[in-house]
């Protein structure tokens, strides 16, 4: 379900508490049983205890890190939270982006080292000559790696276009140096191309989790070279704090994430249209009212029965109360002069000719364009389809997953079956199998735009966003960490 | 075997139509852009070069020798233009020391061979996500590719040493009339190894493909080209196979390995640059109609050397384009790529 404002927020709240008393090792493992018992379900939530735990994790007092431990750590955590509740992707998520931060920070700290690296490099070149090294990985574009079935290798170089003119490469055929705006992934240009990588001189070589060393041309400037990680001493102070900081800031942006949503209400909703929701979703009654202010609308409301139909029903009554984590009270729509007809699921298809724009909230999209959003979305996106209607769907980038999607049905969790045949009817029961799937499975196609807290994106161009916020070595993280890394 | 044309200024001893054929002969496991770069780089061996320009020169004038001597250069294109943009980027960066650059290149021609392959067998490794148990895959033959994904998945164990995935194969089979060796024998090799290996495979023919897609889970299909929007070049076959599959609702993956990407952007099926009689009209009097069909306008236009030079494809060579719409994904061995993600990388090698 997307997430909502019922039920399991108490707990969200009480995890966050018991965070600054307990120790780590007692927060890690009272969130795993939180997610495994699902007393913290849906996204948003998910997320926030998520960012709140790694950063205890790494904020762990009296501990000094260097960037190899440091990801070890994250990702260790990172794997036993996943393995907890698979089907939380926002979980894996956040890890993901926080192992970017800390990348993003040690490559940072290495800049000023970018000489020193690249004298030693004479040799690595012979000693890799001999090693046909695999062919590349291709670049970040791959929006998902294969759950990797192979750990994700070399990187290669680019004909830099600004670089090669501060290129100096003495002599040795170097690859074309890679170009350097790639430590980041905040927005910037992915890294070399690949396509390069079955002529590329071995000498890059395959570090998992790190960028290949040495033959860097030496880029000097503020750019941040890709280097191998670890290999000089940095400043250990500075990458804790850094990386804390990093996290604070993916704090800011899961509270913010609404309401840069809502921004774009306005250019999206126009006067007299109609538009067709499901669910209790706060990202969209957040976006719906920010649109009501101006502008009046009708809005067909699907109760998404039976599993999210009552906070449906309160939703549209009260808005929000406050009782949840969020604090937050907000008038419902109806307040603001908004006409709302509360419709049975099964009732979607017959006014879907006369609705202008679905607005869908997931709770996680896949890197592909498709989605996963509450049960009945499949039917509403198939039914807008027929009619051509376009679907909308709104969604922070902290619920976009890296994670290819071989297999959608493995995605979708099955909740409570009484909610469709109670128990009582213990005849019924007694002759057929019950299912109460909890998601849809929305594929790509059905999809026309995805408002994100970075502004719309069509389905196709999803793959950058993903390249922009995640590293593929993050991808898999059960993929072992190379040996390069830990040679310093 | 078509002599390669003579040019002013090289080597006339050295054929490079003749040592791709040679190459592709010689190893069945190498695919039409490496073998372009290998003959491409065997012509540098030959060919002494001391200067960049000189060398750049060298190459073109092989890379259009080569392309006009073969009948399909689409694939072999997207070879000789990496390696031409390759050579580009690193000569002109390497001035100090240019014989060492090219030395490199020389001595590396195996290691290039081998990463190609390489790479095939990285694709392969994802195959066991792709297939589940109690999934029916469709596909159509000849591709190496595919096949050792599917003999990937087929042993792919949890430990217990024989293959866990439970699946089923759908070959689409077309018997040619003129039995044709290559594509056939591949198709073959394919469907034993997968039998050998206890999955069951079925063997039909092109008309049935609509047929069976009822009980097909997804598509897998080779390419002999990665075309920039997205789109692939593949055997004739191919577009049907997907459209069905479109309206079936079925994934049509796409597997090839990233040095098939090449720098074309087909409109339609007649844009790709080729000549194929695929589609010949003829009457009862003869099949002369041909050449009159030929607009005098866009003779003109063209030019009188362009469409002679191009020679059509021998039948059972043929191909035809499948636009990006169709397709669900691209399997590299960088992982899964959006159709929408393809140009992205091949801009980053030409800008």
């Amino acid at each position: 379900m997307p997430s909502s404002m019922v039920g399991q927020t108490p707990s969200l709240t009480g995890f966050l508490k018991s965070l600054k008393q307990n120790d780590i090792e007692n927060s890690i493992e009272l969130f795993i049983s939180l997610l495994k018992r699902r007393q913290i379900k849906n996204s948003r939530p998910c997320a926030i205890a998520t960012t709140h735990l790694l950063l205890r994790v790494v904020a762990e007092p009296k501990r000094k890190w260097d960037a190899q431990k440091l990801i070890a750590r994250v990702r260790n955590v990172g794997r036993r939270l996943i393995a907890a509740q698979p089907r939380e992707m926002a979980v894996g998520n956040i890890v993901r982006r926080v192992l970017g931060v800390i990348r993003e920070v040690a490559e940072r700290d290495e800049d000023p080292l970018t000489d020193s690296e690249f004298s030693g490099s004479a040799s690595p070149i012979t000693e890799e000559f001999q090693r046909p090294a695999l062919p590349t990985r291709f670049s970040e574009f791959s929006p998902l790696h294969g759950a990797a079935a192979m750990p994700h290798n070399m990187h290669s170089g680019r004909p830099g276009t600004a670089d090669s003119v501060s290129m100096d490469l003495g002599g040795t055929p170097q690859r074309p140096a890679l170009l350097s705006t790639n430590a980041s992934y905040a927005g910037q240009g992915p890294p070399g191309t690949s396509l390069f990588s079955i002529l590329q001189h071995p000498q890059g070589r395959s570090p998992v989790a790190t960028p290949p060393p040495g033959t860097q041309s030496p880029v000097t400037g503020p750019s941040p070279s890709r280097r191998a990680i670890g290999g000089e001493i940095p400043e250990k102070l500075d990458i804790k704090a850094e990386v804390i900081d990093g996290i604070k800031e993916l704090q800011d942006e899961l509270d913010v994430v609404d309401n840069q949503i809502a921004e774009s209400a306005l250019d999206h909703i126009h006067s007299n249209e109609i538009i067709l929701t499901h669910t209790s979703s706060q990202t969209v009654q957040k976006f719906l009212l920010t649109a009501a202010r101006k502008r009046k609308f009708t809005l067909f409301h699907a109760e998404a029965y039976p599993n999210n139909h009552e906070a449906t029903h309160v939703t549209i009554l009260n808005g929000a109360q406050g009782e949840d984590d969020s604090d937050e009270r907000w008038k419902p729509l109806t307040s603001l002069g908004i006409t709302v007809i509360l419709i049975p699921d099964s009732a979607v298809f017959a006014p879907m000719s006369r609705i202008n724009k679905v607005i869908l909230a997931p709770h996680a999209v896949l890197a592909n364009g498709s989605l996963l959003a509450a049960a009945g979305a499949s039917t509403i996106a198939l039914a807008a389809k027929t009619h051509h209607v376009p679907v909308v769907v709104l969604s922070g980038v902290y619920k976009l997953s890296p994670v290819y999607p071989f297999d959608t049905d493995e995605l979708i969790e099955y909740g409570d079956p009484s909610k469709v045949v109670p128990f009582e009817e213990a005849e019924f029961t007694d002759k057929v199998d019950i299912v109460n799937p909890l998601y849809d499975w929305v594929d790509c196609d059905l999809v026309d735009l995805y408002i994100t807290n970075l502004g719309g994106h069509a389905p196709s161009y999803l793959y950058r966003i993903v390249a922009d916020h995640y590293r593929v070595e993050d991808i898999d993280l059960n993929a072992k960490l190379d040996a390069v890394a830990k040679k310093g | 075997m078509a002599p390669s044309q003579p040019s002013s200024g090289d080597e006339e001893a050295f054929d490079i139509v003749a040592t791709y054929r040679r190459l592709l002969s010689e190893d069945p496991d190498l695919t039409m852009p490496v073998a372009a770069i290998e003959s491409l780089i065997v012509g540098l061996t030959n060919t002494p070069s001391t200067t960049v320009s000189e060398t750049l020169d060298l190459v073109s004038k092989l890379t259009v020798q080569l392309k006009s001597g073969v009948s399909n250069p689409i694939s072999l294109s997207a070879g000789t233009d990496l390696f031409q943009q390759y050579l580009i980027s690193n000569l002109q960066r390497a001035r100090g020391d240019f014989d060492q650059a090219r030395s490199h290149l020389v001595q590396n021609g195996r290691l290039f061979i081998e990463r190609a392959k390489a790479a095939r067998e990285t694709i392969a490794g994802f195959g066991k996500h792709f297939v589940r148990d109690g999934n029916t895959v469709l596909t159509n033959g000849g591709s190496r590719v595919v096949g050792a994904l599917l003999r990937n998945a087929a042993e792919s164990s949890n430990g217990s040493g024989r293959g866990s995935i439970r699946f089923r194969v759908i070959y689409v089979v077309s018997h040619s009339a003129t039995g044709d060796s290559a594509e056939e024998s591949e198709t073959a090799a394919n469907i034993a190894a997968l039998r050998e290996r206890d999955i069951p495979v079925a063997e039909i023919p092109p008309t049935a493909i609509a047929y069976c897609m009822d009980m097909v889970t997804s598509c897998f299909v080779g390419a002999e080209g990665v075309v920039e929007n997205g789109g692939v070049v593949s055997r004739l076959g191919t577009y049907q196979m997907a459209s069905l599959a479109k309206a079936a609702g079925k994934p049509f993956y796409v597997v090839s390995e990233s040095h098939k990407f090449v720098r074309l952007y087909p409109l339609g099926q007649s844009d790709l640059g080729i000549e194929q009689n695929i589609v010949d009209f003829r009457t009862a009097r003869s099949s002369e109609e041909k050449e009159s069909a030929k607009d005098e306008g866009v003779a003109d236009l063209e030019g009188e050397g362009a469409t002679s030079s191009r020679r059509s494809c021998t039948p059972g060579d043929e191909v035809d384009y499948t636009p990006p719409r169709l397709i669900s994904g691209i399997i590299t061995e960088g992982g899964v790529l959006l159709p929408s993600a393809v140009s992205e990388e091949l801009i980053k090698i030409w800008f």
